[in-house]
Order: structure tokens, then sequence, then C-alpha cells
């Protein structure tokens, strides 16, 4: 059951003007360790090389588990991702990511192993006090099909600077296909960040946790 | 004064000009979040000629100190700076040494 009227989510994001989600990339020559904790729905961990600033290898393991079928699905993979382009503005930045990947899969609805595809692509837009992304994510094999669309809107109550802490906070609507989850998601997060550190925690409209960190080095 | 003794001043004399040169300040766009710089800056460290890097989101500024005697290409820099994902709009030498411009960029000064 919802708690937040689904117009205080609204109000919200539309009071926040624009964001920045995780980027697959960080920058060249570095590497990112992610996990995401995604309200008991989807949690993953992830670890990315990125030689180039455009494009990264690597990565990561997710777990599904459907709160409408009681189905759990298990993905391990590995991936490309790909900035296909980045606007450098005077005072913002703005990229298209692309990535694909191969991976297996194991859960309790299917027998064995399966192999499993792995799509996507977000695009974000980001100032140093508002930001915004937009997130596709596709999992799929002979067994499954889920697609996970994840929108971010935030605000910086302040401008932070190099070496000082960065805080951001976010409303985030997220929707699950294949029968993961009923309905849209909606969260409220703070985000922190500095150096290379970043951790984000908040609360979905269900009144779970939602929570990811991220850091890079 | 002998032309020779001439000479030798007015080397030694460019000689402390080029010492002099020893800041490096870049006009970037793009510059907006703390991985930005941390991916700048881990770029322009891998020049030898590097003492020092200084980012500043505000000034859109990064800022390189030389190694006494050594230098970086311009071009060297655009290159750096592009593969880092970043533009570079502008780039000037300078004989301020980069504790100055710290201070300058923490008094928000352009």
């Amino acid at each position: 059951m919802n708690r937040w009227p689904l117009g205080f989510a609204g109000a919200i994001a539309l009071a926040a003007p624009v964001i920045t989600t995780a980027k697959p990339i960080a920058f060249a020559d570095g590497y990112t360790v992610m996990t995401e904790y995604g309200a008991g729905t989807m949690t993953e961990a992830q670890f990315f090389y990125a030689p180039r600033y455009d494009f990264s290898v690597g990565g990561g393991h997710v777990e599904f588990d459907s709160n409408e079928t009681s189905t759990t699905t298990r993905i391990s993979y590995a991936r490309l991702n790909y900035l296909v382009h980045r606007w450098n503005l005077d005072n913002a930045q703005a990229n298209v990511f692309a990535w694909g990947g191969l991976g297996r899969a194991t859960g309790n609805s299917f027998s064995g192993t399966r192999l499993a595809e792995n799509v996507g692509a977000q695009a974000d837009y980001e100032t140093r006090r508002i930001y915004g992304s937009l997130k596709t994510d596709w999992q799929r094999s002979a067994a499954f099909d889920y697609r996970i669309d994840t929108l971010q809107l935030g605000v910086a109550p302040y401008k932070h600077d190099y070496g000082g802490l960065a805080t951001w906070f976010l409303v985030q609507a997220r929707q699950y296909t294949g029968g993961l989850h009923r309905g849209t998601e909606a969260a409220l997060l703070l985000r922190l960040f500095k150096g290379g550190v970043w951790v984000e925690a908040g609360v979905t409209n269900a009144g779970h946790l939602q929570a990811m960190a991220m850091f890079n080095f | 004064m002998k032309v020779s003794t001439r000479i030798v001043v007015f080397i030694l004399f460019l000689t402390s000009m080029a010492v002099e040169a020893s800041t490096i300040e870049m006009n970037v766009n793009g510059l907006v979040c703390a991985f930005c710089a941390k991916g700048i800056e881990k770029q322009l460290r891998k020049f030898p000629a590097t003492a020092d890097v200084v980012v500043s989101l505000e000034q859109k500024l990064v800022a390189v100190a030389l190694k006494d005697g050594q230098d970086i290409a311009d071009a060297e820099l655009r290159r750096a700076l592009t593969n880092a994902g970043y533009t570079v709009k502008s780039i000037q030498r300078t004989d301020t040494p980069l504790a100055d411009v710290r201070a300058r960029i923490k008094q928000g000064k352009p």
C-alpha cells in the first residue's frame, strides 16, 4: 500500500528542477565499485574499470525478488558501458550512456542456468544545483523478461566544490516490468558524496529502504 | 659592461622569466562534480612536470603547478583534458604560486 499520496511525490518532482544518477563510467583510468539495495525488489553489486573516459568494462550480480509472484532470479553478468555522447556546457554537463552484456541466470521459477542478456541506456543532465537522469535496464532470458526504468530528479541545497561534501535531495520513480513489482515505486533519497565516495539512502512509498553506495578510485 | 657580460645577464634574465611561469591555469567546461575533478586531477598528475594540481568547480578552473624548469605543452594539456572527457576553453601561464591560486579560489575571486 502506498503511504505517500502520489500528488506529494509529484509536487516534489516538480519542485526539484532536475538531477545525477550514478554513472557507469566515472573517469578515465578509474575503478568503480557500486552496490544497491532496491527496496527488497532488486539487490545489485557492480565493478567496472574505465580505460578511457568513454567506456568501461566489468560485471555485476543482481538478484530480483518479485513481490508479485514470490520468484527469485539471480544473474551474474559481464558488461561493457559506453558513453555515446557528452555535452560539456559552461555550467552543466549532459551524457548519454548505453551498455550491453551477457550473463548466466538461476532462479526458482526455472531449472538449471539460462543465458541472460542485458542492455540499457541512461541520459543525464547535471549542474551544481540540479540533476536529472532517466535510466532503463533490461535483463532477459528464455525464462524471464525484466525491465527497470528509473527516473531521478534532484536538487542540491548549496553548490559544493572539489574536496567538500556534496549534498543532494532526490526523488526517484521506478517501474519494474516482468511481474517484479506492481505499479510505480517512488522514493525520497538523500545523497552525499565527497572525494570518491558516494552514498545515498532513503525510503520508498511502501516504507522500504532504498540505498546505494559507490566508490570511485 | 662587456658584450659577453651583457649576453650572460640577458640569458639569466630570460631563464628567470621562464622559471617564473610556474603555474598553468585552464578554464574548463563541464566541471560540475567532484568525480569530474578527480578524473582531471588523475590525468594531470601523470605528467612528470606536474608538481601539484588544484581544481575549482566554482571558478571552472584547473591549475597546475610546474616543477622547477619544466613545462607541459598546450597541446598535451588539451589532449589530457579531452582524454579525461572535458573541454578546455583557454590556457594561461602565470607566475602566480599555486598557494595564491588556492587562496584566490577560497576568497571566491575569479
